[in-house]
């Protein structure tokens, strides 16, 4: 048998169940050496589960794992870890005040006579970093460092820790696409050492750039393990959803002449200089650039999260004095954030609760909260929006991210904002869930109100927007309209 | 599974019940109106602190103040207390104010200066305690009038006035962080403050508003202490703050912010007097009464980790 | 970073010479130097000795270094060395516990430099003592109870911190009266920490607990002893049971006036400080001095209090 062919981990008939619901049904996994197997479905298809049986952080009640032909499936998180079997997680577990190399070797440290040798964890924390094609300063601290950079000393760390299965889940939804191509460079050198990655990605255009096999999971059931080029996108999303899915985008036609938004001259030292738009009714204007092009933060001035230097902002024609969020909301806007968890909800609040935090004054007396109120109106949207949750009592943050999402855009919408600004509305949420929320945004539009929506994904920003604004380095290239933009023109844009 | 949840959520009101019902079977004495009576009366003063350090407890803070507060707003009130000098509403007002004087000053500083609410309270716990001192020349203020003195021994309808005022402020505390706006902000403040901002909330406004209420409640307490003892004592209340953290934190409420309740927090005062009641009652040296507490409260920080653990 | 170590020793070092050198410096005036360490200046009793300690030395013209050790025994050893760095001439120690305060004696005589004790006792003899004996204090206070009970009842004791001298001897006091009168009868004691809101929640859960069993209570101290005389006018009890306590502060005296408060000892605080100013005056001119200054103590009831009250 030829190596590269040499199965590493054999996965059979694995089930889980939590409060007798089937988590994981009968599953079946097979890796072999140097391969890129990505692990498709939707959320709630079981993906994370089967990841966490698989390093040991829960235990299946049947099934198999044999990895290089030994049994595993009773181990434990460490001793799976020092077989060979790392997983890369989405939140990245560093100390911040802890150096890249001592980060690295953080739990086996160099000693020399009882002493740390910091002089050869440097050392070897550079050699290793260097093999992999990384130019970063081991000394910094982890804090300073991107979420990118963070994400390649793990894999860096996994690979010191001689790992022989390498999990990825979601590794590229805070990249830029200069870092992708990083890790994928990344990923290729791995493959080449005989390294199996396991790649978990809600991005299609990614797992047909890098995967050697794909294995579809649906509500917690295998469902089949193809080569890549057996399996084209759309059969592909069809079993993950389970059915055939209509278009993904479609175009608005719902663009007016009313002015909502006009800034001008924006302006804030080392973030961003001259930003100048107008956003119309009923349109969605694009934002496009690469990350740390200024996009987020131009969206931050806008709704008062932080204070910009010069500028003028107005909306419908009245120039606003925004300081805080507070007075961005009462004036009629809104914003959903890029970063969900740290920005969006309150985890131990209720759906309902969340839903209601902006708008609450419009559901109290003198004070007091009138609940009925209050449960009548979020209950609306959330129907509305079709959020699905145990009910309008349960916590937030036991829903899935695009329910999660979703209560987001419920709570801003309830403040009837007449522009809503939404910073990668799709992030990290899945394909079903996409697809309600461009259905929404079309929606939204059609009543009348204008959209700003700043994405990561072309053809997501070229699918939905009237106009694209292209930003690079803090600066407005151009805005083209929807005739005019295609993915090579907005590059063309973004990497000038 | 749901009924098992159901239990933990509620581990502190069963494990409450329970300990009522042993002690009430070693001590015949224990389940009597006048003992009840009694407890209630003693833990009022700590529930007054308990429910003020809930509110800054859920937004994520901490307040180490109430002691020297109450010390300070019990001096003042006693200087302004002696018969025939002023209306009894004078020196209770005095006290209050400067409860709230002191708490407002730890919002303002915690908010402005982002210096962690642990070092700036432990501050003004010093500073609380040197004015005090100051305010009464190191000694107890005493003589103080008889409508001063009624507020903490008189009776109202046969309930000690101590009692109405502890019922009082347990069903205002509940209402502020059940039914109004400023609960629903605090909770989403300690849940996630950045989160509560993108919101729209006034963070700011939030924390200055529970720190005072904190202050206040302190100075209430105070008030209530020198009318009890029948003296305004610069010393009084040192520790206090330490035994309403930990009833808060009995009751359930996450030291980490987000989470509570003021019924918790009462059961959690009311666990605390009962146990230094009926040892007493049971003549056991106040020796073991302190480990019988420490052992009382990491046994409800256990139950709540294990809770959060269930629930994610 | 290295820098930054090689600056701190430096500082530190510079700081050890500093003193030093201070510390080599003779006083050469003439001004007697008396340092003081006293248990605690929240404590009305103590700030009363304190005070006419002050007022003796400047009649005497001695200069007066006070420090409060705020009721820690380490703090007070602390205080110690730096007045034995200081060189002082005496030092007056009021201890604030029987064995932890006696490192603090120990020093001071190392060093060459008398001590006096204040109010209370340490294991190690100190130079002189001025004070009382508490266990006389007890006796007082027992003898009284055993006389109005007519040697016969329930006597429930409401102690001070445990562990501090006074405590410890207040209670031998009391215990030796009890020897003398079987009929008498200890059924509960339990400490209240020298505070008034703590014994009144304590006397209300022995009144629970033994209801009119209760004939007398002893309290260590007059702050918990008016604490329990109001937890038992609240109960409507305080006619019944006799209540006696030790200091004579002022509260007390008003509330034996009024006959809330059966009795007081009175301690008296100024012959206390004054005495120890006295004693540390003629140590320091190389003068005669008693080794054991005892100020008696002297039971108020009832009638007794006009002349103490201010």
């Amino acid at each position: 048998m030829h190596p590269a062919d040499e199965q590493i981990l054999k996965v059979n008939g694995l089930s889980k169940s939590f409060f007798g619901v089937k988590a994981l049904d009968n599953i079946h996994f097979d890796l072999k050496r140097g391969e890129v197997h990505a692990l498709m479905g939707e959320n709630g298809a079981g993906k994370s589960t089967f990841m966490k049986i698989l390093i040991g952080l829960l235990k299946a009640d049947a099934g198999s794992i044999s990895f290089n032909s030994e049994q595993i499936e009773n181990m434990d998180v460490h001793s799976i870890m020092q077989k060979g079997i790392s997983m890369i997680h989405q939140e990245i577990l560093m100390v911040p005040d802890l150096s890249v190399a001592q980060n690295i070797f953080l739990g086996r440290e160099i000693k020399r006579a009882y002493l740390l040798d910091e002089l050869a964890i440097n050392q070897q924390a550079e050699n290793l970093l260097l093999s992999m094609g990384l130019n970063i300063n081991v000394r910094t601290k982890a804090k300073n460092l991107s979420i990118a950079e963070l994400q390649l000393i793990e894999i860096a760390k996994a690979v010191s820790n001689n790992a022989r299965v390498i999990i990825m889940d979601e590794p590229s939804s805070a990249l830029s696409e200069k870092e992708v191509e990083i890790l994928f460079n990344t990923i290729k050198d791995l493959k080449s050492k005989g390294v199996a990655i396991i790649y978990i990605s809600h991005k299609m255009e990614e797992i047909y750039q890098i995967a050697d096999r794909i294995t579809v999971l649906r509500d917690g059931k295998y469902i089949t393990t193809k080569h890549t080029a057996e399996l084209d996108k759309s059969s592909l999303i069809s079993l993950m959803v389970g059915r055939e899915l209509e278009e993904l985008f479609s175009a608005s036609s719902t663009a007016q002449q009313e002015v909502i938004l006009k800034v001008k001259n924006l302006n804030t030292k080392g973030k961003f200089s001259d930003i100048n738009f107008e956003v119309y009714a009923g349109e969605v204007l694009g934002i496009a650039g690469l990350m740390g092009a200024g996009r987020t933060e131009i969206a931050r001035a806008i709704f008062g999260l932080d204070s910009f230097e010069s500028g003028e902002i107005m909306l419908k024609g009245k120039k606003l004095k925004i300081r805080s969020p507070k007075d961005a909301i009462r004036e009629g806007i809104g914003y959903v954030s890029e970063d969900r968890k740290a920005l969006g909800f309150i985890p131990e609040l209720s759906v309902k609760q969340n839903i209601s935090l902006s708008s609450i004054l419009n559901y109290s007396k003198a004070w007091f909260i009138n609940e009925k109120k209050e449960e009548k109106a979020s209950s609306k949207i959330a129907q509305q929006l079709n959020i699905k949750a145990s009910g309008l009592n349960q916590k937030v943050m036991n829903l899935s991210g695009g329910n999660q999402q979703k209560v987001v855009i419920a709570r801003v919408l309830m403040a009837y904002p007449s522009l809503i600004i939404l910073d990668e509305p799709t992030r990290g949420i899945d394909i079903g869930a996409k697809q309600e929320i461009y259905k929404l945004i079309r929606q939204l539009t059609e009543t009348g109100l204008a959209v700003i929506m700043i994405s990561s994904e072309l053809p997501e920003i070229l699918g939905m927007s009237n106009r694209v604004l292209v930003l690079s380095k803090g600066k407005q290239k151009t805005i083209l309209t929807q005739k005019e933009a295609s993915q090579e023109k907005i590059m063309q844009y973004a990497l000038h | 599974m749901h009924y098992i949840k159901n239990l933990r959520q509620y581990g502190i009101f069963i494990v409450f019940g329970i300990i009522c019902l042993i002690i009430s079977f070693i001590t015949p004495q224990f389940l009597t109106v006048s003992n009840w009576t009694i407890i209630i009366t003693q833990v009022s003063i700590n529930a007054l602190l308990a429910f003020g350090v809930t509110f800054v407890i859920i937004t994520g803070g901490i307040d180490l103040s109430l002691g020297s507060i109450v010390a300070v707003a019990g001096v003042s009130a006693a200087m302004l207390a002696h018969p025939d000098s002023y209306p009894v509403l004078v020196p209770v007002f005095a006290g209050l104010f400067a409860g709230l004087l002191i708490g407002a000053f730890n919002g303002f500083i915690i908010t402005k200066s982002k210096i962690a609410p642990f070092i700036v309270t432990l501050g003004t716990m010093t500073i609380g305690r040197g004015l005090a001192l100051i305010l009464s020349n190191g000694r107890p203020v005493s003589n103080l009038s008889d409508s001063f003195v009624f507020i903490g021994s008189g009776k109202i309808m046969g309930i000690p006035v101590l009692i109405v005022i502890l019922i009082v402020m347990f069903i205002l505390c509940s209402l502020i962080l059940n039914r109004t706006i400023l609960g629903r902000y605090i909770y989403a403040v300690g849940g996630n403050e950045q989160a509560a901002r993108a919101s729209g909330i006034n963070v700011t406004q939030v924390k200055m508003t529970v720190y005072s209420v904190s202050g206040l409640l302190a100075g209430l307490a105070g008030i209530l202490l020198t009318s009890r003892i029948t003296t305004g004592q610069p010393n009084a209340g040192a520790g206090f703050e330490l035994d309403a953290i930990a009833a808060v934190v009995i009751g359930g409420t996450s030291t980490t912010g987000g989470k509570g309740s003021i019924a918790g927090t009462l059961i959690g005062v009311l666990l605390i007097g009962v146990i230094n009641n009926s040892l007493d009652l049971l003549n056991v040296t106040s020796y073991y009464q302190q480990v019988v507490m420490g052992i009382i409260i990491i046994g409800a920080v256990v139950l709540d980790s294990m809770n959060q653990k269930s629930n994610s | 970073m290295k820098y930054t170590y090689l600056i701190l020793i430096s500082l530190l070092l510079f700081i050890l010479g500093c003193n030093q050198s201070e510390s080599d410096k003779k006083n050469d005036s003439d001004k007697i130097v008396i340092g003081v360490s006293m248990l605690s200046m929240q404590n009305e009793f103590i700030v009363n000795i304190s005070d006419e300690m002050q007022k003796k030395a400047e009649d005497l013209g001695a200069e007066l270094i006070i420090v409060d050790a705020e009721r820690s025994p380490l703090k007070q050893i602390e205080q110690v060395e730096s007045f034995i760095a200081q060189k002082v001439d005496v030092i007056i120690l009021n201890p604030c516990e029987y064995e932890a305060s006696s490192p603090a004696v120990t020093k001071a005589l190392e060093a060459n430099i008398p001590i006096v004790n204040v109010n209370s006792a340490t294991k190690v003899q100190p130079t002189a003592f001025v004070g009382s004996n508490d266990v006389e204090s007890g006796r007082i206070a027992m003898k009284f109870i055993a006389e109005k009970l007519g040697g016969k009842g329930n006597i429930v004791m409401i102690q001070g911190l445990n562990g501090q001298a006074a405590q410890i001897q207040r209670e031998q006091g009391a215990k030796e009266i009890m020897k003398q009168f079987p009929g008498l009868n200890m059924i509960a004691q339990q400490t209240a920490e020298w505070d008034r809101a703590k014994s009144m929640d304590l006397m209300q859960n022995w009144i629970q607990s033994f209801g009119t069993k209760i004939n007398a209570v002893f309290a260590h101290n007059d702050e918990m002893g008016l604490g329990a005389v109001k937890a038992l006018q609240d109960a409507g009890m305080k006619d019944k049971v006799i209540v006696v306590s030790i200091d004579a502060i002022a509260d007390a005296l008003q509330a034996v006036k009024k006959g809330d408060l059966d009795a007081t000892v009175f301690q008296d605080a100024r012959k206390q400080g004054a005495g120890a100013i006295e004693t540390a005056f003629k140590i320091a001119r190389g003068q005669q001095f008693d080794k054991e200054v005892l100020i008696p103590f002297k039971l108020l009831a009832k009638g007794d209090v006009d002349p103490y009250l201010k």
